[in-house]
């Protein structure tokens, strides 16, 4: 049975990697090809055509091959940790066909200045911040009401206390009670509801990317696009950080020996958040494109203009490096959402110490166990 | 109705600042941009052209100094509109700096009779504008 509900895991991780990967060519901005500007005309032609093929077709092989070595790894190894190998090799696919096919396409990159940079002169087009900021304050609530309780009622908790759940809810592993053990969860609830809160108030604030004679057309779709992320990152983070804090309060009274177990149906709720997580992905890159591309199809062959178009700003087409421009974060070039601004030092120094953090809780959590 | 906006040309040789100041200038004339107009934040407008704040604050600086704009607050700024009558100090200065750009249209080879011609057109123009803006499309 085990065996089974590795390979149902791996092959849902494998596909769903491999199916956004299908999916990012045909969602990017007219004149984007692979992380590359190489203008609306050129990226419509046959080289560009050549190009996307051979990326598809690269991803389906390593897709096969990826379910065939999880198909045998689900049943020649017990360790649960084979199911993740499939889908990291994807990852690795991915990576190797993505810089193949950038490098091709920067062959067809347009030569001279820069394109030109255009903004609206309109300062009632933005985007809401209210939502963003509540999901930040109600992230950063529930984790400081998680650590307030851990904190108060740590002096009564009994010498060891529960440090994992089984699919039953009930705890299936014990540690010896000290401040990380006990601690390290709600800590992390803490972070994960500021830094999701944090990256959706980004979101509605992130930089906008305008067609040259298009302005209009080009903002609305944008604009759509910005907010319909934002909402998403809203949604998921309230949801994630409402399922971590009910973890957090309950493994307190599962400790103090006031409750059995976590409560009923939370496994499904974390299950639900994350299909609803990956759905909402889908729906945003079918329903709108990568920063509103299937919105703005009726007038699509202006040309993109500076934060998307200029070559230069990119490395690998993916690492935006603008020290001049204030925006934490840009449309990405290939795939779907945002991305931070590495020549922002600010949006570096946030991303790079909120990772440090986390590694760094759970570097000491495992030293202190 | 069209937005109006702004760009930015990395190839010409005007600074960034003077390119952002003069299409917000011929934009209040043209009346595209109304008295009392929002202008986006500095952040906003620096982000959207990907250029440094300071540039966007100095353009935004340089068009309150002419009596362009009128800057609200720490970034925001609207269009102001323009003075009922011209003091004689500010006279003297308009008129200094209309000779020196008569001087460098003559110094670049143009007639008097050339000169005039622009200028009139010019007028003619911002009257039209201005006829615009009155006529209530804004």
């Amino acid at each position: 049975m085990k065996s089974w509900i590795f390979l149902a895991t791996m092959l849902i991780e494998t596909v769903v990697v491999g199916g956004f990967a299908l999916l990012y060519p045909r969602i990017v901005r007219k004149g984007l090809l692979f992380g590359v500007y190489v203008g609306e005309a050129r990226s419509e032609s046959e080289e560009a055509e050549a190009i996307t093929r051979g990326w598809n077709r690269g991803i389906v092989a390593s897709l096969a091959v990826c379910v065939l070595l999880g198909g045998i790894l689900s049943f020649a190894t017990p360790e649960p940790y084979a199911a993740v190998v499939p889908v990291h090799l994807q990852i690795v696919a991915f990576l190797v066909l993505y810089l193949r096919a950038y490098f091709r396409a920067r062959a067809l990159a347009p030569a001279g200045p820069p394109p030109p940079a255009v903004a609206p002169l309109d300062a009632t087009r933005a985007t809401s911040a209210l939502l963003p900021a509540l999901t930040l304050a109600a992230g950063v609530a529930c984790g400081a009401f998680a650590v307030a309780y851990s904190w108060a009622h740590y002096a009564r908790m009994p010498a060891t206390v529960p440090t994992h759940f089984g699919a039953s809810g009930e705890p299936d592993a014990f540690r010896p009670k000290s401040f990380f053990t006990v601690m390290l969860l709600p800590i992390f609830v803490l972070m994960i509801g500021a830094f999701l809160g944090g990256m959706a108030w980004l979101t509605a604030h992130a930089k906008r990317a305008l067609r040259r004679s298009a302005e209009r057309t080009s903002l609305e779709a944008q604009l759509r696009f910005r907010a319909a992320v934002t909402r998403y990152l809203c949604v998921v983070s309230l949801l994630a950080v409402g399922m971590l804090t009910l973890m957090s309060v309950f493994s307190v009274r599962v400790a103090l020996g006031q409750s059995r177990g976590l409560p009923p149906g939370i496994d499904v709720l974390g299950i639900l958040i994350a299909v609803g997580a990956v759905g909402g992905g889908i729906y945003l890159a079918l329903r709108y494109g990568q920063g509103g591309a299937r919105l703005e199809k009726a007038r699509v062959d202006t040309p993109l203009t500076d934060g998307l178009a200029d070559n230069r700003r990119w490395v690998l087409g993916m690492f935006y490096v603008n020290r001049d421009d204030p925006s934490f974060l840009v449309e990405r070039r290939f795939g779907i959402g945002y991305t931070l601004n590495f020549g922002n030092w600010k949006a570096v120094a946030v991303v790079l110490g909120f990772v440090a953090l986390v590694l760094g809780l759970a570097v000491v959590a495992a030293l202190t166990s | 109705m069209r937005n109006p906006v702004l760009t930015v040309d990395w190839s010409l040789d005007e600074p960034v600042y003077e390119q952002i100041a003069r299409q917000i200038r011929m934009r209040v004339v043209a009346g595209e941009l109304a008295p009392g107009a929002a202008l986006p934040a500095v952040r906003t407008l620096a982000s959207d052209l990907g250029v440094n704040l300071n540039t966007v604050a100095r353009a935004y600086r340089l068009l309150e100094e002419q009596g362009f704009i009128r800057i609200r607050n720490r970034s925001g700024a609207e269009v102001a509109a323009p003075a009922p009558r011209a003091d004689a100090s500010a006279r003297d200065r308009l008129r200094a700096e209309l000779a020196e750009v008569l001087a460098r249209m003559r110094q670049g080879g143009l007639s008097p009779e050339e000169i005039r011609r622009l200028a009139e057109r010019e007028i003619a123009a911002l009257s039209r504008a201005r006829d615009v803006e009155g006529g209530g499309i804004r």
